[in-house]
This record gives C-alpha cells, sequence and structure tokens, in this order.
C-alpha cells in the first residue's frame, strides 16, 4: 500500500491506482475532462496536470501511477496557470451558446470555468467553425462546435456498448466526432454518450429543449424496465418525470443504463396513466376515485366462492406489496390459483452481455420467492387450460404495459370470464375490450413509492418516493385493504398533491428535432 | 571536413544494388555480426556513442535495452517517414544506399533478437520506395532475409509499410498507431514502444541514418566510430543543408563541425555574397539562431542545446536577410496548424491560434499584444501534450519573436514587413 502526499494531505491507496484516482478518493477537486473512471484512459484534454517532487514537467494525474512516497500537489501556482490555459484552449473555438445550450447548468466547462476561468479573453481570431445540429440517430444530435473532442462517446461506443460507431474525423482543429458516413448510431446503449459527454455537444433528442436543468431535481431511484435493476437517478419537478439517468453502483450497473429504460419514465407521467378509477356497468363506462372502485371490486368479488377466482399476478411490485397481494389471495379469497405473467416467457432468460434482459419486470425474483413461500403459482397457459372453471380474476396488472405488447390478446382472453379486478398504473386502449363487471384500479408507479425490489441476481434494492403524480391512485397494499373491505385513510393524500399540474407541453406534444 | 562513412559510395550507381554494394564490401557486416552475440552487438553500439539520428537524440544502445527480457515477440521499425520540414537525408540513404539500410536493420534485429520488421516511409516517396522494395527482392533472393540467414539460425522478415504523408507518423507512437491501421496519432506514454509498442509487443524505432550507421560501428568498431565527433556526440552525421547558400544539399560531417564552416566550405558559402541573417539548425521545431549566434556554433546535441536549440533531424536552414521572419514563423505555424493530430488540447487549439495570430500580424491586422500573446500561448503550449508536436510548434515561435522582435513589431505597427521595406530602399 503505497503512501502518498496530495496537496499537503497524506493518504495510503491501493497499489497500481492513478494520482487522479487517488484525488477523487481523498475528494480533492481535481479538473479534468477526458478521464472518466468507467473508461481507458485517453489523456487527451491536459487539465488534470499536477506538479509531482523531483519532476520538473507537470503529469497528468490520469496516467501517472502512484508511488511510494509520492509527494503530489494541484494547486500551486504552476499548476493553476497549466489548468487556466488548459481551460482557455479549450473554450477559444467553443460557441459560448450556454443560453440555448441544453447542457447548461451541467456543463463540465462552466464549472471548470468558475473554478479556474481567465476571465480575460484573449482570442481575436476567428473561431473554427464545424458542422451543427448532425441528425447522429433516433436518440442524439451531435453539435460538433460544442466538441471539445475529449472522445470519452468515441471510447465509450469502442469500449462498453463494442459496437465502435463513433470515431474523430480529420485533424488538428478541425477534428470532428462522428460516425463514418453519417450512419446512425442506433446501439441499446447510445445515450449513455449524452451523459458522459462533459459538454452540450451530444444531447438527447427526448430531452433537449424541454427544460432547464437547474428547474429539475433529482432523486435516486432503481429502473424498472427489466430485471437487472440498475441503479438510476430521477429528474423530475412540478410538470413530471424528465428523464432517468443512471447512479454509479458497481454491484449492478456500473455508471451505464440502457435507452430502453431511460424511456420508462414516459409511462410513469400523467399523460400515460390511468387517472381515475373505472368500473364498466350496463356496457357503460363510469369513473369514481381509485378507492371507490376498489371498494366496489371487493363487494362485486365477495359474491364468488373461492374456486371461481383466478389471481393473475406481474413481477412489476415491490416485495413488500408482493407479500400482502398473494397472503391476501391465498388467506382472503382462499384461491390457490394464483398464476405468474410474464411478459416473455420464451426470451424471459434472455440476456444481451451487458444489461438488458429478457425478463422485464423489476422484481420477478422478488414475486417467485412470495409465491414459493405459499406453494402456489402457475403460469399464463395453465390459467387458459382451465379458463372455463373461473368466473372472475383479479389482476396485479403489469406498471409499464410496454413491456407486454401482447396486452391486448390476453385482455381478450380475460375478457371470457364474467368479472375481471384489474390494478393498473397505465391507461391503455386495450381496456376496451373489457365486458362488465370490470374494475380498474389506478395504481402508483415506482417512483410514487417506498418498497424494494429483487433484481435478476437476487439482490434486494429499496426504493423510495421520487415524487407523487397522482396523489389519488393506491399501491397495492391499500388495494388489498379495499379489496377485503377496510378502509384506507386518504386525508393525507391532498397535502402531497400540492402541485397543481399544468398541462404538459413539452412531454405531451413532443416535437421532432 | 567533410567525412564519408555512410555516405562513402553514394555517387556510385551499383551501390544502389546488391551486385555493386557486395562488390563494395555489402553484407560482410552481417557475417561477423552472426559471429558475435546478440548482447556484444548491443554492448558495441553502447560503447559507439551513437544517439538518434530521427531528432530526439537519445542513445540508440540505451533504447535496445529496454526491451524486457520475458520472450515476447519483438519488434523493429525503421522510421523513414521523413517529414521534418528541410530534411531529406533519409531519402537520400534510401534511394543511393538501400542495401546499407537493409544490412544495418538485419544486424540490430539480430542484436534485439527481433523476427520482423518494418521500414515505415512516408508516402510521398514514390521514387524511395521503388528502390527499397527492389532491393527487398534482392536481400531475399540472396538469402540474407527470411528463415536461416546465412546458416546464422537467424529468422527475420522485413516489410516496407507506406505512410499516408502524416508528419505525425514520424513520431515514433504515432507511426506504431498508423502501422497498426489506426488512425496515425501519438500513443500516452507510459508504457513506451520498447515495453508495449507495435501490436502490443515491444517495439524498438529507429531512424534510417541511426539504423545504417549501426552497420558501421560493427564493421570498424565502437572506438573507430567514436574517432568522430565529440566525446557525448560520436560519429557523423548527415545534415540537409537548404535555403540562400551556393551549393544546398547533404553533407556528411563529424558531429561537433562548425555550423560557419558547413555554410562557408561545405555549401560554397551564401548565395550572391548576401549576408547570413538566421540560421534553423535543426529542421523547422528547433529555434532559429541569429547570424550572431552562427559563429559559435557547433554542429553537436550539446552545444545546439546550450543555444536553446536543438540537432533535430540535422536540417540546416540558411536565411540571407531577404527573408522577412513573421513571413517565415507564419509559413511554419501553417506547417504545424496543419498536421496537429488534434488529440491533445493545448496542441490542438494552440497551433491553430498561433497560427491565426501571426496571419493576421501579417495581413496587416495584428495589435501590439499579440506578440506577448504569442509567447504566453507557446509557453503554455509546451510539455503540456502526449508528444512533442506542441512544442515543436512552440519552440519556434518564441525563438522567432524574442531574436526578431523588432521585425515583428514593425509589422504590426506599419502593417507591412520591415524586410521588404529595406529591400525596397536598397
Amino acid at each position: 500500500m503505497p503512501k502518498i502526499t496530495l496537496n499537503g494531505k497524506s493518504i495510503e491507496v491501493a497499489d497500481g491506482i492513478t494520482i487522479i484516482e487517488a484525488y477523487k478518493q481523498l475528494d480533492e477537486p481535481i479538473a479534468h475532462y477526458c478521464w472518466h473512471p468507467g473508461l481507458t484512459i485517453a489523456g487527451v484534454c491536459r487539465l488534470c496536470v499536477v506538479e509531482i517532487e523531483g519532476n520538473p514537467r507537470l503529469q497528468i494525474a490520469c496516467n501517472t501511477v502512484v508511488q511510494d512516497g509520492m509527494v503530489v500537489n494541484n494547486n500551486s501556482e504552476k499548476v493553476k496557470t497549466a489548468v487556466k490555459w488548459g481551460l482557455d484552449f479549450h473554450l477559444i473555438n467553443h460557441p459560448l451558446d450556454c443560453p440555448i445550450c441544453d447542457q447548461a447548468g451541467e456543463c463540465e466547462l462552466q464549472n471548470q470555468y468558475m473554478e479556474f476561468g481567465k476571465y480575460d479573453p484573449e482570442m481575436a481570431e476567428h473561431k473554427v467553425k464545424k458542422r451543427k445540429v448532425v441528425d447522429l440517430g433516433e436518440r442524439i444530435v451531435l453539435d460538433t462546435e460544442r466538441c471539445i473532442l475529449c472522445s470519452r462517446c468515441v471510447r465509450f461506443t469502442n469500449e462498453v456498448s463494442k459496437t465502435n460507431e463513433l470515431g474523430i474525423f480529420n485533424r488538428g482543429d478541425r477534428s470532428e466526432v462522428g460516425t463514418f458516413e453519417d450512419k446512425p448510431l442506433n446501439n441499446k446503449y447510445s445515450v449513455n454518450t449524452v451523459d458522459i459527454c462533459p459538454v452540450g455537444a451530444l444531447t438527447s433528442k427526448d430531452f433537449r429543449f424541454r427544460q432547464r436543468v437547474w428547474y429539475l431535481k433529482d432523486k435516486p431511484s432503481i429502473c424498472t424496465g427489466c430485471s437487472t435493476g440498475c441503479s438510476v437517478n430521477v429528474y423530475y419537478n412540478e410538470e413530471g418525470i424528465f428523464r432517468l439517468k443512471p447512479r454509479f453502483n458497481k454491484d449492478v450497473n456500473g455508471y451505464w443504463m440502457c435507452d430502453e429504460g431511460r424511456d420508462i419514465y414516459k409511462h410513469i407521467n400523467k399523460e400515460n396513466r390511468m387517472v381515475r378509477g373505472r368500473y364498466k356497468k350496463d356496457g357503460a363506462w363510469c369513473s369514481t376515485l381509485p378507492l371507490e372502485t376498489a371498494k366496489k371490486a371487493g363487494e362485486k368479488l365477495r359474491t364468488y366462492s373461492a374456486d371461481q377466482i383466478a389471481v393473475l399476478v406481474t413481477g412489476q411490485y415491490t416485495n413488500e406489496e408482493l407479500d400482502v397481494f398473494v397472503n391476501y389471495a391465498v388467506n382472503k379469497l382462499g384461491t390457490k390459483n394464483i398464476f405468474h405473467w410474464k411478459n416473455n416467457p420464451d426470451g424471459w432468460n434472455e440476456f444481451d452481455g451487458l444489461l438488458l434482459r429478457g425478463d422485464k419486470n423489476p422484481n420477478s425474483k422478488g414475486l417467485q420467492k412470495v409465491l414459493q413461500k405459499h406453494t402456489v403459482g402457475g403460469e399464463w397457459k395453465d390459467l387458459v387450460n382451465q379458463i372455463d372453471k373461473f368466473k372472475a380474476v383479479v389482476v396485479a396488472g403489469p406498471e409499464n404495459l410496454q413491456a407486454y405488447p401482447d396486452l391486448k390478446e390476453k385482455i381478450g382472453t380475460l375478457a371470457r370470464l364474467e368479472c375481471v379486478v384489474w390494478a393498473t398504473a397505465d391507461d391503455n386502449i386495450a381496456f376496451e375490450g373489457l365486458m362488465d363487471f370490470t374494475y380498474l384500479i389506478p395504481q402508483k408507479t415506482s417512483v410514487e413509492k417506498s418498497g424494494h425490489f429483487t433484481n435478476y441476481n437476487g439482490l434486494e434494492q429499496k426504493v423510495d418516493v421520487v415524487t407523487t403524480l397522482l396523489s389519488d391512485s393506491l399501491n397495492l397494499e391499500e388495494t388489498v385493504e379495499l379489496l377485503v373491505g377496510e378502509s384506507v385513510d386518504m386525508s393525507q393524500r391532498e397535502k402531497e398533491d400540492m402541485h397543481v399540474m399544468k398541462k404538459n407541453y413539452f412531454t405531451t406534444e413532443r416535437g421532432r428535432l | 571536413m567533410e567525412i564519408k562513412l555512410l555516405t562513402e559510395h553514394y555517387d556510385k550507381k551499383e551501390f544502389r544494388f546488391i551486385e555493386g554494394y557486395k562488390k563494395l564490401g555489402g553484407y560482410e557486416t552481417l557475417k561477423k555480426a552472426f559471429s558475435l552475440k546478440p548482447e556484444e552487438i548491443i554492448n558495441e553500439v553502447k560503447a559507439s556513442g551513437l544517439r538518434g539520428r530521427g531528432g530526439a537524440g537519445f542513445p540508440t544502445g540505451v533504447k535496445w535495452s529496454f526491451l524486457p527480457q520475458n520472450g515476447e515477440k519483438r519488434y523493429l521499425l525503421c522510421n523513414a517517414d521523413e517529414g521534418e520540414p528541410g530534411t531529406f537525408k533519409d531519402r537520400l540513404m534510401m534511394e543511393r544506399a538501400p542495401h546499407q539500410l537493409i544490412e544495418g536493420m538485419i544486424i540490430s534485429a539480430y542484436a534485439i533478437n527481433s523476427p520482423k520488421s518494418y521500414i515505415y516511409v512516408r508516402g510521398e516517396y514514390n521514387y524511395p520506395i521503388k528502390v527499397l522494395e527492389k532491393a527487398l527482392q534482392e536481400a531475399y533472393d540472396a538469402g540474407y532475409l527470411g528463415k536461416n540467414i546465412l546458416g546464422s539460425g537467424f529468422d527475420h522478415d522485413m516489410d516496407i509499410y507506406r505512410g499516408a504523408g502524416a508528419y505525425i507518423c514520424g513520431e515514433e507512437t504515432g507511426m506504431i498507431s498508423s502501422l497498426e491501421g489506426k488512425k496515425g496519432q501519438p500513443k500516452l506514454k507510459p508504457p513506451f514502444p520498447a515495453i508495449k509498442g507495435y501490436l502490443g509487443q515491444p517495439t524498438i524505432v529507429n531512424n534510417v541514418e541511426t539504423l545504417a550507421a549501426v552497420k558501421y560501428i560493427i564493421r570498424d568498431g565502437a572506438e573507430a566510430y567514436r574517432k568522430y565527433g565529440t566525446e557525448k556526440s560520436a560519429g557523423t552525421k548527415l545534415f540537409s543543408v537548404s535555403g540562400n547558400v551556393n551549393k544546398p544539399g547533404t553533407y556528411e560531417v563529424p558531429l561537433g563541425y562548425p555550423l560557419m564552416d558547413l555554410i562557408n566550405n561545405e555549401c560554397g558559402g551564401m548565395k550572391n555574397g548576401a549576408k547570413l541573417k538566421a540560421v534553423i539548425p535543426g529542421g523547422s521545431s528547433a529555434p532559429i539562431l541569429t547570424a550572431e549566434e552562427v559563429q559559435k556554433t557547433t554542429m553537436d546535441y550539446e552545444c545546439l542545446a546550450q543555444m536553446g536549440s536543438m540537432l533535430g533531424s540535422g536540417a540546416v536552414i540558411v536565411m540571407d536577410d531577404s527573408n522577412c521572419m513573421v513571413d517565415m514563423l507564419k509559413v511554419t505555424l501553417h506547417f504545424y496548424h496543419h498536421e496537429s493530430c488534434g488529440q491533445c488540447t493545448p496542441c490542438r487549439e494552440g497551433t491553430g491560434w498561433i497560427h491565426k495570430i501571426v496571419s493576421s500580424i501579417v495581413n496587416g491586422e495584428g495589435r501590439l499584444q499579440d506578440i506577448d500573446l504569442l509567447e504566453k500561448i507557446a509557453q503554455q503550449m509546451m510539455g503540456r501534450t502526449i508528444c512533442a508536436l506542441s512544442d515543436a510548434a512552440a519552440m519556434p515561435t518564441l525563438g522567432f519573436i524574442t531574436k526578431f522582435k523588432d521585425e515583428f513589431e514593425f509589422f504590426v505597427r506599419e502593417g507591412r514587413s520591415k524586410v521588404k521595406e529595406v529591400r525596397a530602399h536598397a
């Protein structure tokens, strides 16, 4: 274990790490653009320069391995001047279009400038003109003038996604990031390049111009897009959720997440949600408060005997909810006819080698555990085989209906039953196919409740309330209480609903590029 | 006095072909080399004091001894990507004496136990490439390359790789990137090529002249080689002299040779008897020397370093007083701006910036603070990047503006060249 001194502070670090990693461990500030802990070392931005005692030349911290007894500093005048100028070199051809740049507020150039800026511009020459608004594919727009050529995105496509789309073309100050012959950058992890871009060169089509980042708050959560359960930060404000970004978790997703997972916020936002509870009576839909619907559904369910009721459950609820729900099914409804509904049973174990899995539920493992505890649980096909013996079905449906593309077909099957009680967070046109005595009970989404999800690997991860989008929707526990005829105190809910929902033009009317 | 060691037979046409080369003693040294142990060759090269002739002047034998002793496959690369403005000695060596290079390379490869070598030739060198290709075929046919060379048990293959005309590919790791089929840009060091080079294997990169000199060190012994040159700069060196002299060309002189002698004796003095103004002694990246400094300059690594310049690749650019230094710097910077690979920010942005500033001055749009600004930028470009291209642009900038400041100030004030005015009145 080498002992080194950084800015006068002694620290013992692991063998073979670089100086910049030691700085990070010590939480001492060190400027850098090209270095990223999840990528190989490029050593090109030249901002992480440090002074090492006994070495007349400044060295870059990202490519210098610590040695025992090293005395390093990055707060001497020599280093400060080098960083100041290093930053100036980055800025001389940068367009400085911060007012219209989406990165503003989370831009490393801005951040470093506050710290190290030279403040007296000396560049009087014409800036280099490069391509702007380059359409890089489904999700990404590139502005090569803003690019500082740190090569993080290029290294990402080489090393992480291993798709190699991006490269740096031309030389010198004419260098540009791009794809060969402008082929699209459409890999399943492309938006990570936007995350790691320290400036506003790569922007997400989905997010750009929707919101200024300083109007957003973020809280940690778990992506519910598949059974990997990546750690994410959810960015939101009173208008809804705007984006998800990966949060470092060395046990699950490292620094990355997939593009598909980034879309899950769309079904969470109000526009796609089941806002009011609904039930069908005499061929017409009636809408009530969610808790009224649940109560009505409970009353109806009590008219059936235990063997007439089937229960269908998806791995889209927390461990706590599933425990209560299955317990309810077994002990209150008294049925053993509980079926695990999977999104894609044939491709259930698919895995792309990085993060994406075929099981599109955040908590299939947790559900299996609960079902095993009660020694129940069939498959969808078991339900279909014996469907004639049932009269009613209680469905703990998927929160994310997009993950269940055969929804309409499944609803068609369930419509043969006399009564369908369906807990759902999202609305969908397919529900129209259900008959009388259908009860649709609006549910909370993963960002609106707390609990635990168990990922594919058996890792139990906690989620907390990020924000409340629909305050009178229920979680599954509350739904069960109402189904059995107990009451749920909704008085606190009003307080949560402090945001008056504005119509969100951005999230509802997503324009094109 | 010109010493013809490497260039002894350069004016004989038969020296370019294997029969003539052999007749003049060619490939005899290779036989001698095979009678020695590889370590003995390395020690001999170390003892000779041979230093890299490509520009950096690093001791060749020391470089070879950096190779790890772990049995990994090693590569030998010959740097024939002669790109430094003003340099044209490698071209001559390849055109006139391809076998001399090949022989030197086989000896070197044997010394470092490398089964494969490449000659990376500058793309524009059509004719040298043709000559080398023919010579390589001849060497293969004669059994000097391939399996079990001359019954020594040593196998060696050699190939020619043609660059695409990028200056940066003359930097050894840039060359390795290019050879690997990647964009020609230098690699981060450490690891150095001797540890991890071409295809991740230990690799030695040497200049054409260095490898050719190895032959003569083995032929005559280190002692004989040391007879030429100075204590620390041993041997002879080929200088490419260009500019306002009567006889520009490539001259082989011992290191430590006075620069004025080179100009007056070998090159026949200044053209039209014009007054010497300045000399760039080691290629365009070497800081310029004023006429006064030239008087006391000897052409060796130490003296030039002491003068604040460098020997570089031995490209001597001689300028008389008709040359405008502002214009000269603009041309030089245009080159570096064009050739920067664009990886490291200080170089990518800095080369463009200083080129634009000097262009502005030449266009009559200069500001007085531009001269100080040039100096500040150049200082911040030095020692900040992966390779030395940034320094190569910054050093001449500093040299020009400190030594010929009055010309720059005149240009800024008057919007025209001081020199041209002088000439108009003369």
